[in-house]
């Protein structure tokens, strides 16, 4: 059974970067959205397992797209990739449900230790 | 056509590498100002240089720019300005809150100004593994005829500048700052075949 995956980022260089990073051995249905709105129309059309989330976009940023999860009780695996590394920032997104924050540029192998953590490996 | 004109791709490429380095320059920010900044998704433009003089001119009277040269490896170099715009740095004179006997205002906003640009330029550098030195950064003073012969006494000529426009928005207060990349066009050459590069690894 394939993991359903959304990567949403604004940068196509970003989307790429998260999707070439993703393990072999996990088989996954990916999509891909370019701002929070695009991935709230499908994180509320579709089940979704895992969501890859940029922070810093326009339309509706990442922790707008957090809020709205969180509200509308739509529940599934959150890793938030951003170049916004505050502390205050990675406290917030953690204490609106993500599972992890990564940073910017994302490194395969932390990815997938972060997959690996939470049972998708 | 010139040096600056990018395609969708290597366009998309330089905003995402610039993101990343906007982003460790604002955490570098906060924790300076012990505060949180909020991002925007930056702009990136182009601006002749003639141009740019007359948008600092605008805004003379009470404009800070604070001017500090780079320089990587394969002739990538330039000079960073940071402006600030007068009600801002008015705030920043606020936000900062300096006692008498400590920095004066100044010396302190050439040390903020030298924590976002080298911050941002060493994270930049090193994601197109490069490594920048830096001259003494100097706070220019707020007449367009300082500014202009300063410019034109760089050793390198230039007709275009890439301008990124960062909004560094601060809990209760909001300011903002320019930060405004001189870089020659056989710089921008060389940056272009490093975005290519990563570009063709994707």
């Amino acid at each position: 059974m394939s993991t359903n995956v959304l990567i949403c980022d604004d940068s196509n260089l970003a989307r790429k970067q998260v999707f070439r990073s993703l393990p072999e051995s996990l088989s996954t249905d990916v999509q891909l959205a370019k701002n929070g709105e695009e991935a709230l129309d499908i994180l509320r059309s579709q089940s979704i397992d895992i969501l890859f989330l940029d922070l810093t976009m326009p339309v509706i940023d990442g922790l707008g797209v957090l809020q709205a999860l969180k509200d509308e009780n739509i529940a599934l695996a959150v890793f938030v990739i951003s170049a916004d590394v505050q502390p205050e920032m990675q406290n917030r997104v953690m204490d609106l449900g993500a599972k992890a924050f990564l940073r910017k540029p994302v490194q395969l192998d932390i990815l997938n230790e972060n997959l690996r953590t939470h049972g998708f490996l | 056509m010139n040096a600056f004109d990018l395609t969708e791709d290597q366009q998309d490429c330089l905003q995402e590498l610039i993101n990343v380095a906007m982003g460790q320059a604002s955490d570098q920010l906060a924790r300076y100002l012990d505060t949180f900044v909020y991002l925007k998704v930056p702009s990136i433009e182009q601006v002749k240089s003639e141009h740019l003089i007359d948008t600092l001119n605008q805004d003379l009277k009470e404009t800070a720019v604070v001017s500090q040269g780079f320089f990587g490896y394969e002739g990538i170099r330039g000079e960073a300005l940071l402006i600030y715009q007068p009600q801002d740095s008015n705030r920043l004179a606020d936000l900062l809150g300096y006692e008498a006997d400590e920095l004066t205002f100044d010396e302190q906003i050439i040390d903020l100004s030298s924590i976002l640009t080298t911050t941002f330029l060493n994270v930049f550098a090193s994601q197109i593994d490069n490594q920048m030195s830096y001259s003494a950064p100097r706070l220019l003073s707020a007449n367009l005829g300082t500014v202009s012969e300063h410019l034109q006494q760089q050793s390198f000529n230039w007709d275009l500048a890439l301008k990124v426009r960062i909004s560094y928005q601060v809990t209760d207060y909001s300011f903002n700052c320019d930060m405004v990349l001189l870089i020659p066009e056989q710089a921008i050459i060389n940056i272009k075949t490093v975005i290519d590069r990563i570009l063709e690894e994707f």
